[in-house]
């Protein structure tokens, strides 16, 4: 019963997507617009192929998230470092609270021209985009989540005996976990959005990069294969990674 | 020698920079393994009266004895058991009620003995590897009850705990808790609203008088035989006696917010 629902709802995509597909061909069959504007499903496809095929699009992935990890990890430690500051001197907090929001919501292209004075042309320019874009997310989750956590999980705790550290450990984190990880998947959407702004700045390989090539080699299908390219990886990531991982704290949390 | 000894000469909250007087001169004693009922009008202290005795407040003017000790911070000798429960989600019931025990570094083998004697106690063996969402009201309450008593605490706090149950879990919770007394002994401070409930489980009652300043306005003394059934008659006379005293405490009460 559970299976066949699952195919059919497997089966309304797949003809939903196939559906899509044709209006594209059509579109390029009617000639509107010339081929290296419009390229057809058939020459994407078969870009994404070669790219895959002589290795381009995987040295791409593997730099990208090379940085992404440097930049993403950074913004982890440094902004749950800063948040659990902030929660314990709240006079810092309140008077600082309205320049994170402002920094948070800062566009990360914003942060180019610092990067590019401070670390010229290079890879800790891209780095530092990341970290920008991305620190004081993971700051304000941070702090607002150990906030949320209900003071009747304290009161227990502290009551059966847990203080300081442990109170820390086996009662504050625990119950600060599932805001915790919205927090940080909306971070990790935050620095890979940031990576890519930064990767098509200049000649820094990396996907962000193709993009760029393509368009210096007005390569249409270029542009469009690496764009599926990310758009799957974004997919990938959020979904599989952080969706099920929240779905799996969400059921045991009861929430 | 009474167990706990209770002397608090006043409590105060600052309201709007307005210092409001909780409770005052609150006085009275517990012997060992009594079971001991406070009731009161709402908003009177009784809450602020067992974070006093549990030691997690300590900002009063008196004093609290436990055992001719003062009471300088919260310990594992007083549990509290709250309304809103305070079970763990992210353990199951079997590690909601050694999460104490672990604190205490004890024994794995010990442990292991002891949650599953309190886990019998409470019947819900079967549950012991579900997470607390997937429990009905009254088995959260029953594993409360069993992690507070795993630790062998001197003395249970109970506050309102089982006033957010539907009437049916409440009635079959008084009789075990009745029971779990009977075999535990244990020495057990019972707030709650409801004067039946009161005169069901308490051997005493305490009645207090409405905020502010809230004293110990009568104390009744319940001699009926165990286990009490709430809808006994014996039960009813008793809570008619004490709901003369405790009207009038909420009349006053209800007149003051009007009068505001």
């Amino acid at each position: 019963m559970a299976c066949n629902l699952i195919n059919k709802k497997i089966t309304k995509q797949l003809i939903l997507y196939f559906i899509l597909l044709a209006l594209w061909q059509i579109l390029v069959s009617l000639k509107i617009w010339p081929q290296y504007l419009l390229p057809s499903p058939a020459k994407v496809c078969a870009t994404l192929a070669e790219g895959f095929k002589n290795h381009t699009f995987l040295i791409g992935i593997m730099i990208s998230f090379k940085r992404l990890l440097i930049g993403f990890g950074i913004s982890i430690f440094c902004g749950a470092a800063l948040g659990v500051f902030l929660l314990k001197y709240k006079i810092i907090d309140e008077a600082l609270s309205g320049l994170i929001l402002g920094l948070q919501t800062l566009p990360s292209i914003c942060w180019f021209p610092l990067a590019i004075i401070w670390f010229n042309l290079s890879e800790w320019a891209i780095i530092f985009v990341i970290i920008a874009g991305s620190l004081f997310s993971i700051t304000m989750a941070t702090s607002t989540a150990f906030k949320n956590v209900p003071p009747i999980y304290i009161k227990a705790g502290r009551n059966m005996g847990a203080r300081g550290v442990t109170l820390l450990r086996k009662v504050i984190i625990p119950a600060a976990i599932p805001s915790l990880l919205i927090g940080l998947r909306q971070s990790w959407s935050f620095a890979w959005r940031s990576l890519m702004a930064g990767e098509l700045l200049f000649n820094s390989l990396g996907l962000g990069y193709l993009l760029y090539m393509g368009r210096e080699l007005n390569d249409m299908s270029m542009v469009l294969a690496v764009m599926l390219v990310i758009a799957a990886i974004s997919i990938t990531i959020d979904r599989w990674i952080f969706g099920e991982l929240e779905a799996k704290i969400r059921l045991k949390y009861g929430l | 020698m009474p167990i706990l000894k209770v002397d608090i000469k006043s409590k105060s909250f600052l309201v709007d920079r307005v210092n409001l007087v909780v409770l005052e001169n609150i006085n009275f004693q517990i012997e060992k393994g009594e079971f001991l009922c406070v009731i009161g009008p709402s908003g009177c202290g009784k809450t602020t009266l067992l974070n006093i005795i549990a030691g997690l407040d300590l900002s009063y003017e008196g004093y609290v004895l436990h055992q001719e000790q003062l009471i300088k911070g919260s310990d594992a000798h007083r549990l509290l058991i709250f309304q809103e429960m305070g079970l763990f989600p992210w353990l199951t019931v079997k590690e909601n009620i050694e999460f104490g025990l672990k604190l205490k570094r004890m024994d794995k083998k010990e442990i292991e003995n002891i949650s599953s004697k309190y886990l019998e106690m409470v019947n819900l063996a079967k549950f012991k590897n579900s997470f607390i969402h997937e429990l009905s009201g009254g088995m959260k309450q029953r594993v409360a009850l069993a992690r507070a008593l795993a630790m062998n605490p001197d003395i249970l706090l109970m506050d309102e705990p089982f006033s957010s149950l539907d009437a049916q879990a409440r009635d079959i919770l008084h009789s075990e808790l009745q029971k779990i007394w009977a075999v535990t002994k244990k020495t057990i401070i019972f707030i709650t609203h409801n004067v039946r409930e009161a005169v069901c489980l308490g051997d005493r009652i305490l009645v207090l008088s409405s905020a502010p300043g809230a004293r110990v306005k009568a104390t009744f003394s319940v001699n009926l035989p165990r286990p009490r059934q709430i809808e006994s008659d014996g039960v009813i006379e008793n809570v008619k006696l004490i709901k003369k005293v405790l009207d009038s405490e909420i009349e006053k009460y209800y007149g003051m917010q009007f009068n505001k």
